[in-house]
């Protein structure tokens, strides 16, 4: 769970940077913001944050 | 772009987007068919394609607006209570694994295949590739029906969209990468995927429009923008993309009601013979 955690820290920074343009892999402009890019880092990170929810210490689960 | 190449185009996008024919690929080849003098590497004819699939998005949107308020609803709860606890909660997870890593391949492969949007022969040769796709779902398909019962009968052995594995919907969602290369189907890939998982036809069909529905605006939303920063004609292409809309509309009533017991051979057959005869024709 933690580790998902920490990959959405990490797809957040990334999609941040993108938008700052700080970064530009798998891009073909630099200098600009990539914010396709950010667009889906972003939600990567959301759904990294959702498979950390579902990994949750529980009792039981139902329809999983 | 002329005022009814415009809304031509937008009649094309809308009634073949949610077919399983590949509305890009026609996007692609029919313009150069008809001896169209625009050019479809001009910067503003991406977008313009993808304005014309906010239209096709937006009657998604109405059409499906009640099982994408259950959906939105039941991908917080289920985000937040970390568990699983109703059809629609399953739903919003299902299309959550099958979108990301479709929008994610589809970032790292966009360039090097908006390349090939320029070339129609590309697009036709595509075309005969879908069409064989989609006849070869259903010879697999056929093999796990029962025969001697009625084609209701045998639809009814299936599965629901909310019923399929997270492995299948993965699978269904990243063969939505490969409807970047014009002349494959992204409604036809992904019915395939579901018919593959069990699902049936008129559920592989909603599955499908349902997946399509947030790429499709996501990809319009980021792509839009950069009509504004060249001199298209906006009115114009926004009356398209109403056309559009409109055209997808009536399509997926139409569809919803032909796999009720339809099969995808019809439309497989299609892309097989459109593609060989516009290969023909583009020499």
């Amino acid at each position: 769970m933690l580790a998902l955690v920490a990959l959405a820290v990490v797809f957040a920074v990334l999609a941040v940077l993108y938008l700052l343009a700080v970064i530009n892999f798998f891009s073909t402009t630099t200098g600009s913001p990539h914010v396709k890019h950010a667009a889906v880092l972003g939600v990567l990170a959301i759904a990294s944050l959702v498979g950390a929810s579902f990994l949750r210490p529980r009792a039981s689960s139902s329809l999983n | 772009m002329t005022a009814w190449q415009a809304i031509f185009m937008g009649l094309l996008q809308g009634a073949t987007e949610l077919f399983p024919v590949s509305s890009l690929g026609h996007a692609v080849i029919l313009p150069a068919l008809l001896h169209w003098s625009y050019r479809q590497s001009d910067p503003t004819f991406v977008p313009f394609l993808t304005l014309l699939h906010l239209g096709t998005a937006g009657a998604l949107l109405i059409l499906y607006g009640r099982d994408w308020a259950g959906i939105i609803r039941g991908f917080f709860r289920a985000a937040l209570r970390g568990r699983i606890a109703a059809p629609e909660e399953r739903l919003a997870m299902l299309l959550l694994v099958a979108t990301v890593p479709a929008g994610a391949v589809g970032l790292l492969l966009e360039a090097p295949l908006k390349q090939l949007f320029a070339t129609p022969r590309a697009a036709a040769a595509f075309l005969v590739v879908n069409g064989l796709i989609l006849l070869g779902a259903e010879v697999l398909r056929r093999r796990s029906e029962r025969s001697g019962v009625s084609r209701q009968e045998q639809e009814e052995q299936f599965k629901v969209a909310e019923q399929i594995s997270f492995r299948a919907a993965a699978i269904t969602g990243a063969a939505q990468a490969l409807a970047l290369l014009p002349g494959i189907s992204r409604s036809g890939v992904t019915m395939t995927g579901g018919l593959l998982a069990g699902l049936r036809h008129q559920e592989a069909a909603r599955f499908s429009f349902l997946l399509a529905t947030p790429v499709i605006t996501g990809a319009g939303v980021l792509e839009v923008p950069q009509l504004f920063h060249s001199a298209a004609p906006l009115g114009l292409y926004a009356a398209a993309a109403v056309v559009a809309g409109v055209a997808a509309y009536l399509s997926a009533r139409f569809l919803i009601r032909y796999f009720r017991s339809g099969r995808l051979d019809p439309y497989g057959w299609y892309c097989l013979a459109a593609g060989i005869v516009a290969l023909l024709l583009l020499r």
